[in-house]
């Protein structure tokens, strides 16, 4: 007689934002077992870059792979490219990028607390957060134009101003923001229900994440050291004010502590940028055609991103590859369902903050 | 007997499906459920499943593979329904259109009622085109529960329903 049962979750499932399908081999309640299908929105986009847009517009097809870390997108692609132009950016582009990624990291964080909320069934803090996160997003859409897929960097620089006005609702915005943060790790910290949900379930051990390559907020809430922007120098992070925010026991309530510090992280980042914004040009022409090999590799609000551009002096590049940091995180996550209640499983799912347009592409 | 269309109204459901977005829309459309936009009070509640939903809400290029969930779940919500594309890659392929594994734009596969451009959608769209879509419930709800003659009934219900207006439009287009 078969002692375990199939249970599939997805493709299509109210936990779900996008379609991504589970198997999960169970033993009465406990998961023994995992299979993800990942590929239900693959679309093509890196064929497409080497055969249909030109290098000029690559920056805004890239951007289109994931909603959430759009930024972190185009800007990879851009750098990239500008190291093949021999480019390097003046201080004002650089700050101004960095604060545009920084603002995505916050807004794409409390996305992440909000749903892990909701998947645990505290649908009311859900809705919270969301009201808390409207304040990013009206900073992102008075400095771009757009809330969401904001086309704000190009190769040679960016394409809007800082102006004195859009610096004083920043630091409006943020000082809201920042009391509401306090109140939330407060509220994650001691509330009983919230702890019953997230306080010891779905641990990755730190051996565990060593071996299977955790990283971004899944390898550093288990306390492994692994931050693009404290070892990348293609932006000027340590200037800014950045710390690395380490957890230790590596649960679902790690994982959200981490997102939390790292908001608080950010908001002080971009209060620096803010007061501290170099003078110079917002704009630069930059002139020829890609050719050779670069590599980026950008601090995505999920982990690394890493970035591989090839041309050959044409319009069309030869190639553009993209890995993103859910895709190089799924064996650690498999990891972590293996043990662990099926009730729990859209929780801790939600806690990776799995970013599937960004796996298939 | 105009029964059921008051209800239908007061509380239409919202099945979401992604379809090969960026997730853009998709946070637009957490965002305009959320308290800023609240889109609750139309007493629209996002649900998981099809067979209590009224209005559908499509983000994204159809991909080759999620074709056929799509149909799928657009087949297993009852009529009346109403279909929302969201964005400008649901409404034509967008940015995505000619690339490979992508069908460029739902109504290839399920008759669309509203568009809603941009990309990404902004929430204040989303509720426009979700109010637009709630006058299109009511109308098709009207006309399920008009009476009607029991003899030529067939074809009368054939013209109201939008699964057979369907295959009528796909047969005229072979022709």
């Amino acid at each position: 007689m078969k002692k375990t049962v199939q249970i599939p979750l997805g493709s299509q499932h109210i936990s779900l934002l996008e379609p991504i399908r589970f198997k999960f081999e169970c033993e009465n309640e406990k998961i023994i077992g995992v299979d993800a299908d990942v590929g239900f929105v693959h679309r093509g986009v890196e064929l497409a870059c080497t055969r249909k847009f030109e290098f000029k517009q690559v920056g805004y097809v890239v951007a289109r792979v994931c909603g959430l870390c759009a930024i972190t997108h185009s800007l990879s692609y851009t750098l990239a490219v500008e190291k093949l132009l021999g480019y390097e950016a003046n201080d004002r582009i650089k700050y101004l990028r960095m604060l545009m990624v920084e603002l995505d990291r916050i807004h794409s964080h409390m996305l992440c607390l909000a749903h892990t909320a909701e998947n645990a069934g505290f649908e009311a803090l859900f809705m919270q957060i969301m009201a808390q996160r409207e304040p990013v997003m009206d900073i992102q859409e008075a400095i771009s134009g757009n809330r969401v897929q904001f086309d704000y960097i190009s190769i040679g620089g960016v394409n809007r101003d800082l102006t004195p006005d859009l610096s004083a609702l920043i630091h409006k915005n943020l000082a809201a923001l920042s009391e509401k943060v306090d109140a939330l790790m407060m509220l994650f910290d001691t509330n009983w229900s919230l702890s019953l949900k997230y306080k010891g379930i779905g641990v990755l051990s730190l051996e565990n994440a060593y071996t299977y390559n955790a990283l971004g907020p899944l390898a550093r809430a288990a306390g492994l050291a692994s931050d693009v922007r404290s070892e990348s120098s293609d932006l000027p992070y340590e200037a800014v004010g950045y710390t690395m925010v380490l957890e230790s026991s590596g649960d679902i309530h790690a994982r959200n502590f981490v997102r939390l510090r790292e908001i608080v992280n950010s908001i002080a980042m971009c209060r620096n940028i803010v007061d501290n914004l170099p003078v110079g040009e917002i704009q630069e022409k930059v002139k020829g055609k890609p050719k050779g090999e670069a590599v980026v590799r950008v601090e995505a609000p999920r982990g690394e991103l890493f970035y591989l551009v090839r041309g050959s002096g044409q319009n069309i590049l030869e190639r553009v590859r993209i890995k993103t940091p859910t895709f190089s995180g799924i064996p650690a996550m498999m990891e972590v369902f293996k043990g662990s209640q099926y009730a729990d499983a859209p929780a801790i799912l939600a806690s990776f903050d799995p970013c599937m347009s960004c796996t298939a592409k | 007997m105009k029964f059921f269309t008051p209800f239908r109204k007061k509380s239409p459901w919202i099945l979401h499906y992604n379809a090969g977005s960026c997730n853009g829309c998709d946070i637009e459309i957490l965002a305009a459920l959320g308290p800023k936009f609240d889109l609750e009070r139309f007493g629209a509640i996002n649900t998981g499943n099809p067979k209590q939903s009224d209005i559908f809400l499509v983000t994204g290029p159809v991909t080759y593979r999620s074709r056929e969930r799509l149909v799928e779940l657009y087949t297993q919500i009852p009529e009346p329904k109403v279909v929302v594309a969201v964005g400008s890659c649901t409404d034509t392929g967008g940015v995505f259109r000619g690339m490979l594994n992508v069908e460029d734009g739902i109504d290839r596969y399920i008759p669309v009622d509203v568009y809603i451009p941009g990309c990404a959608a902004s929430p204040q769209l989303i509720i426009d085109g979700l109010v637009k879509a709630l006058e299109i419930l009511e109308t098709k709800s009207k006309a399920i529960e008009k009476p009607f003659k029991l003899f030529g009934a067939v074809q009368m219900i054939g013209t109201k329903l939008s699964r057979l207006n369907m295959a009528q439009r796909v047969r005229h287009d072979e022709n």
